[in-house]
């Protein structure tokens, strides 16, 4: 008796194995596992980032097709996407509902592989490139939040884009090169277009790649006090494969993630507001998005001069050293398992930013007068 | 200056030498002055150091008053000096001889009475030469137009009640009049004139009334100068003129009022050759809008109902009352609709759905409805009618737009909850799924 002839799946895999050698992707995939502990659901932040990722590259291609990056269209062809092309308004409010949560789920992720140590030695790489991608992720909010030249988004610019131009020394070209002038017109409008659709996804892809690559090379970081801590080979700490028990698990939030966002698209589609008008007079609560709401409030705290120099300034170098410590975390660490002081002022270190963050950007959103 | 040339010139300026001097110049101020060669203007800002300033500077009472506002004059800023308006020689008189600055030789004339100020202002505002200097695009012709005015002619007659050109300017520290703080300035317009036409004794001479100052700032005109703060509404001088204030008469009442109202007095006006009428025999626009006190007109004027002002000549009976009411159903109809199409609008825009589109279809209908409120003055029913159609056409798409965006909203939901079902139904599956496979691997 002859076994039976292969399937069409299984000679498809056979044909490109032959000519990629695919298993090697697939015998990685398989061989993975992941540990299985109470801060195991930090774990699938990551994935929910990506997974939001993937939705605004989807969303983002289909609204180029019928965008137009000029002052006199802009606003035009957004109205037109979402009240004429079908099924426009879904794809507009999902990209925007979907920007704001991935903006969310990567920052609580980075908090997350923060606070469980999960960027120690070997995972330097991982979280530089991981920290790198959050900043790109808010360059695409901040660039995509012109396209549509509505009145708020073109004072939020005016005002971001100025808070680039305090910086020392180079404040004045960055603000020309965001800009594309001294002012913001339909040029800065083209600028951002092409940061947001060419330049950013291209790093971005460069990044998440990286990003993947190492998180698949090292594996799922075990947090102190957990097994022996840091290793993801740790035979002592439970764990499940990533094919198919982690990714089925993934793919659950995923799921759930695409319900939250069509909800939020049909029952909150988000606002187009009115044409910008460059001469008109800047309307009263002009506020950037949320995420950068707790920067624009500490600037606007912060006195006017402070030690002889300029207040803003010096704020905006804060915020240039706190990334540049942010990038530099798993260097400072002690890699010690998080017992010695200095672990502990870092951890500390960490919750007074969030607290920080936290209360500023509550600030932000309170009742003028409050 | 010593203490005795001071007390000397406190001596002259209350003494009968000065009097008389300032008597005779007001005899020697003559119009004729205005006729003179250009003069020439002053080649720079005259200092404040004359002995005109100096000297009366250290005055009392009336002989002090110029120089305390000399400071925010016009005339002073642009640089000329006392001596420009009144002669005499500034130069002269510090040492205590006042007789030396009020050399009549040199032009001195004193004092104008109230029926030579108009010439003696007129001397510089009425030569083009001389004005252009200061602005080339100044008005010179003040003084002529101020003759035809009821002040002018009177003044010309020697009533000297009537207001002469320092009334509503000020004497001394005049301002420009694109200066907020001016007298003349559009927001101090109505009180400047008020202070002599509200006042019942000044207006009695000449059986006025002085209810206008009250009547105007209960009206959409006054609304809009002092509540709104624009200064382009009409105030006095915008109906009645400036320096030619003539009441507008009768006759010219809608002329006036078409200055700014240009739709409403051309389609009267058209009205008025189509009928071959003579509606100057009647008060015009004042029959339903009244004079100062012009309210904010509302759709109630037109029509039939208690409110109306058509009712105030038409009766029952005849034509002109038919179509009034007719005219009020269809603004009526129209205002209706146009708000039914915003409720829906509104309330689909609240839910989410961009109606920025259908919003800018629908200005066209408000557009007809502006147009038809016009319409009414042009006593055009066929006009009216179909500006008023044209509207409801509008305004039937608008509503019918809402309807859409509403339905849409509806479809947008059921979708929703399609598609959470499905999602619900997949979740179960993958729940259940990682159950078995957890189950029958044992991790």
């Amino acid at each position: 008796m002859t076994s039976p002839a292969p399937g069409i799946g299984a000679r498809l895999f056979a044909w490109l194995e032959e000519r990629t050698g695919l298993s090697v992707l697939s015998d990685l995939a398989r061989k993975k596992r992941v540990p299985r502990h109470r801060h195991t659901i930090w774990y699938y932040l990551g994935g929910m980032t990506l997974f939001l990722f993937g939705i605004q590259v989807g969303t983002g291609i289909l609204l180029l097709l019928y965008y137009r990056p000029s002052a006199s269209e802009a606003f035009e062809s957004v109205q037109f996407i979402m009240t004429r092309v079908p099924f426009g308004w879904l794809i507009r409010s999902i990209h925007s509902w979907s920007a704001n949560l991935l903006v969310l789920t990567a920052f609580v992720h980075m908090f997350s592989v923060f606070f469980l140590k999960a960027y120690r030695k070997p995972r330097e790489l991982t979280w530089l490139s991981g920290a790198l991608l959050l900043f790109l992720m808010l360059g695409f909010g901040f660039s995509g939040y012109l396209l549509p030249w509505n009145e708020l988004a073109f004072f939020a610019t005016q005002v971001g884009t100025q808070v680039a131009g305090a910086v020392p020394v180079v404040g004045p070209f960055t603000l020309r090169l965001l800009r594309g002038g001294d002012l913001v017109t339909g040029g800065t409008l083209t600028r951002f277009y092409g940061f947001h659709v060419a330049v950013l996804p291209a790093l971005a892809t460069l990044l998440v790649g990286a990003h993947l690559i190492l998180v698949q090379k090292h594996g799922m970081s075990v947090p102190p006090g957990v097994g022996k801590g840091g290793d993801s080979h740790d035979e002592s700490v439970p764990s499940m494969p990533f094919l198919p028990n982690f990714l089925l698990r993934d793919l659950i939030g995923w799921v759930a993630a695409l319900g939250i966002l069509a909800a939020l698209a049909a029952l909150f589609p988000w606002e187009l507001g009115t044409k910008a008008d460059p001469f008109a007079p800047a309307p009263a609560g002009i506020r950037p998005e949320w995420y950068f709401a707790w920067m624009f409030q500490t600037l606007k705290l912060l006195p006017s001069h402070i030690l002889g120099l300029e207040g803003e300034m010096l704020g905006v170098l804060g915020f240039g050293a706190g990334g540049l410590l942010l990038l530099l975390v798993p260097f400072l660490d002690g890699g010690r398992g998080g017992t010695s002081g200095r672990d502990r002022l870092i951890v500390a270190c960490g919750w007074a930013v969030v607290a920080f963050m936290a209360a500023m950007t509550i600030l932000v959103y309170l009742p003028a007068g409050k | 200056m010593s203490v005795d040339a001071t007390r000397s010139i406190r001596r002259a300026g209350s003494g009968r030498r000065l009097i008389l001097a300032s008597l005779v110049s007001l005899l020697t101020v003559a119009p004729a002055r205005a006729a003179e060669p250009p003069r020439e203007a002053p080649a720079g800002p005259r200092p404040m150091e004359t002995s005109c300033v100096s000297c009366h500077s250290q005055m009392d009472d009336v002989l002090l008053e110029p120089t305390k506002h000399m400071q925010d004059d016009i005339h002073f800023l642009k640089g000329l000096s006392c001596h420009d308006c009144h002669g005499g020689n500034p130069a002269a008189g510090g040492d205590g001889d006042p007789e030396a600055a009020h050399d009549r030789k040199m032009g001195w004339t004193g004092k104008p009475s109230r029926t030579q100020i108009p010439a003696f202002c007129a001397k510089c505002h009425a030569d083009a030469a001389f004005m252009k200097r200061f602005n080339p695009h100044t008005r010179i012709d003040q003084y002529s137009e101020y003759r035809t005015s009821v002040h002018g002619k009177k003044n010309a007659e020697g009533d000297e009640r009537t207001a002469v050109c320092v009334d509503c300017h000020g004497v001394h520290g005049i301002r420009a009049v694109s200066d907020p703080r001016s007298s003349v300035y559009p927001t101090k317009v109505a009180e400047t004139c008020s202070a002599c036409h509200a006042d019942e004794k000044r207006m009695g001479h000449y059986f006025l009334p002085t209810t206008q100052h009250e009547e105007y700032r209960k009206s959409v005109h006054a609304h809009a100068l002092y509540d709104e703060g624009d200064t382009s509404a009409p105030t006095c001088n915008d109906c009645h003129g400036s320096h030619g204030a003539v009441p507008p008469g009768v006759g010219n009442v809608a002329n006036v009022c078409g200055s700014c109202h240009t739709r409403e007095a051309t389609m009267f006006r058209e009205t008025e050759a189509k009928l071959k009428l003579d509606l100057a025999a009647c008060i015009q626009c004042m029959v339903c809008h009244s004079n100062h006190a012009v309210l904010p007109p509302d759709d109630r004027m037109v029509g039939v109902g208690d409110a109306s002002t058509c009712t105030g000549c038409h009766a029952e009976e005849d034509k002109g009352y038919k179509a009034a009411a007719q005219m009020a159903d269809g603004i009526g109809a129209l205002v209706k609709r146009l708000g039914e199409a915003n409720e829906r609008l509104d309330r689909a825009e609240r839910a989410g759905v961009e109606v920025g589109p259908d919003r800018f279809d629908l200005q066209k209908g408000r557009d007809k409805l502006v147009e038809a409120r016009v319409l009414v003055h042009s006593f055009d029913l066929e006009k009216f009618l179909a500006a008023a159609k044209e509207g409801l056409e509008t305004a039937d798409a608008g509503v019918a737009a809402g309807d859409r965006a509403e339905a849409e909203l509806r479809t947008r939901r059921l979708g929703l909850w399609f598609s959470l079902l499905v999602i619900v139904a997949v979740l179960i599956g993958l729940a259940l799924k990682v159950r078995q496979i957890e189950r029958t691997s044992g991790t």
